[in-house]
């Protein structure tokens, strides 16, 4: 089974505390929602998770294997992969060789014939096959941010991170993305998903994680989340008027 | 492919080029063979021979004798033939050293990007040259260090007898070094390697999230090109016969990027074709013509044409002049491929690219 195990994660750019004291557990496949105001420290997370960033204390085990000190390519070899907040595709490569690249980093193989059809099979279900042979900078941005998911599935990953999914991306690529995260999920990859658009993440998210300022400020359902009147001071309550419930407005008077 | 395929441009090649020369230069210059030990020389057992390790004496007059080996050379008065070492080993090891000097100085570069890895680079370069200009003790300096021929004592090819002097052996040796590096290249470029290489020239970050050890790789690219750069630099340096520290000027170099630039630095066969027609154009171009009573002197205007199309290139074709050509015949399919795959399709996916995108 899928086990992550962040515990006691602390990170600091120069005076800035951006992680404290971060700790939570992923067990299974398990679809989570990450939120936070700008400047949580939800990107940071995501970074150090990834090896990009060394937590300045606290580790990170995935199945046991401990991960904090490892180098980015390392913990996505590991089982876990991510996206980016602003799309990353290898832009003068060609769509089929974007996909190539995690597939051959993780396997020892060559270019060849099964390699493409797993490739070709990826790109149909996220209708691109038709761009295979295009250049990846020659997609829209929506089209690049299913490339990007594409490149996930290459990976095979056990944990998936996805930075700001949603963003800027037209409904109808929307529901791709969606598609996508529930396929993913059931074929029992645990997912969390970084994104400021609330109906998307209570539509596919059985819990929340809240980041606020560094604190993980709320661990629960997304229900028990709306009705945190911690979260909602802190977040909610103070960047959109939502459902109007009891609580929200106690939190608005309280400020 | 320094340069296209990983994004980073590096003045430092001459400065390989350079190590591959003077490594076989030093080898052919300091080491000999003799079948009998010198007994002033430092000299090791080699088998029934000596290997013999002439002392450094810097510049002199060639008319004395000074050096160990030409004193035991007098004593023995041609009684004993002495041999020099193999120009193909000098210009091994020199391919060798080139590639030691790459991986330490791909290890020190590694965290740097762009124009910081130019300037570290050409740093290097000056340091080297600056080294050679002054230790003249073993390298002579200025006064520049001799070689022996690329082949010695002549070779002969079907029949035909070229003396060492010809030119047409060291031609082909060359052309098919040439050709064996663009196919080592070429071969890279299909491979995973070009692929991991291309991906962290694209986005190192986002390769490395996807399990490519970006470090190793950035490394071995270094390494390979230093080691070609070295190869040339060896080759070259047996073909003029001798070699001063001037060869390392930076202009070199600069003249080498610039001509990948126009071609097309991304594609290295469009760089290599690039090179040899800018090369040629440049020396085309030395004929003076006279417009009218003016005479225009192209030895020294040709540089200037030079530097006007560098600049035009970066300008308005900033991959280079000769891949915009080579993908009309290419990749020619691709574009069909996509309109008909859209046309014979219902639009539902298309949509996005055009009405929603970024944002």
């Amino acid at each position: 089974m899928i086990e992550l195990s962040v515990s006691r994660l602390n990170k600091r750019f120069g005076g800035n505390h951006v992680l404290k004291d971060v700790s939570f557990e992923v067990k299974g496949a398990e679809m989570i929602g990450l939120i936070g105001p700008n400047g949580a420290g939800k990107t940071t997370l995501t970074n150090v998770l990834d090896g990009a960033i060394k937590p300045n204390s606290g580790t990170v085990y995935l199945n046991g294997k401990r991960i904090d000190q490892l180098p980015p390519f390392e913990v996505a070899k590991s089982g876990l992969g991510r996206t980016f907040q602003v799309t990353r595709s290898f832009r003068r490569m060609t769509v089929l060789e974007n996909l190539y690249v995690p597939a051959l980093a993780l396997r020892k193989s060559h270019i060849g014939h099964e390699l493409k059809e797993q490739a070709m099979e990826v790109l149909e279900s996220l209708t691109l096959e038709h761009l295979r042979n295009e250049y990846a900078r020659a997609l829209s941005g929506g089209q690049q941010k299913l490339l990007e998911l594409g490149r996930l599935l290459m990976l095979d990953p056990d944990i998936i991170i996805l930075d700001e999914p949603f963003a800027g991306v037209h409904p109808k690529m929307m529901e791709v993305i969606y598609e996508y995260i529930r396929r993913v999920n059931e074929q029992g990859k645990a997912m969390i998903i970084i994104s400021h658009q609330m109906d998307s993440i209570f539509a596919l998210c059985k819990r929340l994680l809240v980041l606020n300022y560094g604190d993980l400020i709320a661990d629960n359902t997304p229900d028990a989340v709306k009705n945190d009147s911690v979260v909602i001071e802190a977040y909610l309550g103070s960047t959109e008027d939502r459902s109007g419930t009891g609580q929200h407005d106690a939190a608005g008077e309280a400020k | 492919m320094l340069a296209g395929s990983a994004g980073q441009f590096s003045f430092g090649h001459m400065a390989f080029m350079g190590l591959g020369a003077y490594t076989t230069a030093l080898f052919c210059h300091y080491l000999f063979i003799s079948p009998e030990p010198t007994g002033i020389c430092t000299e090791f057992a080699l088998g029934s021979n000596y290997l013999v390790i002439k002392n450094p004496i810097g510049v002199t007059s060639t008319t004395l004798a000074q050096d160990c080996l030409a004193q035991a050379m007098e004593k023995w008065d041609g009684a004993v033939a002495v041999t020099r070492m193999p120009v193909w080993l000098g210009i091994i090891l020199g391919t060798l050293v080139g590639g030691i000097f790459g991986l330490l100085i791909g290890l020190l570069v590694l965290r740097l990007r762009a124009a910081y890895l130019a300037l570290f680079t050409l740093g290097f370069s000056e340091i080297l040259r600056a080294t050679i200009s002054a230790e003249i003790q073993i390298t002579r300096g200025q006064a520049g260090i001799e070689l022996p021929s690329l082949f010695e004592n002549g070779i002969t090819i079907a029949g035909h007898v070229f003396s060492k002097t010809d030119k047409i052996p060291p031609y082909f040796v060359m052309f098919f070094l040439l050709l064996g590096c663009l196919a080592i290249l070429y071969w890279l470029s299909r491979s995973r390697f070009g692929l991991f290489v291309r991906a962290l020239r694209e986005d190192q970050d986002a390769a490395a999230a996807l399990g490519v050890n970006i470090t190793r790789y950035k490394i071995m690219v270094f390494v390979i090109t230093s080691m070609m750069a070295a190869l040339a630099g060896a080759v070259e340096a047996h073909y003029v016969t001798i070699i001063t520290p001037n060869n390392l000027m930076i202009l070199q170099m600069s003249l080498v990027v610039a001509m990948a630039v126009i071609a097309g630095v991304e594609n290295f066969i469009a760089a290599a074709i690039g090179a040899i027609l800018i090369e040629f154009t440049l020396e085309m171009l030395r004929i003076s013509f006279t417009i009218g009573d003016v005479v225009i002197d192209m030895t020294l205007w040709r540089l200037v044409f030079f530097g006007l199309v560098l600049m035009l290139t970066l300008r308005f074709a900033r991959n280079g002049l000769l891949p915009p050509l080579i993908n009309y015949f290419t990749r020619a399919h691709v574009a069909a491929e996509t309109v008909a795959k859209l046309t014979g399709r219902e639009p539902d996916n298309g949509a996005p690219s055009t009405s929603g995108g970024h944002s």
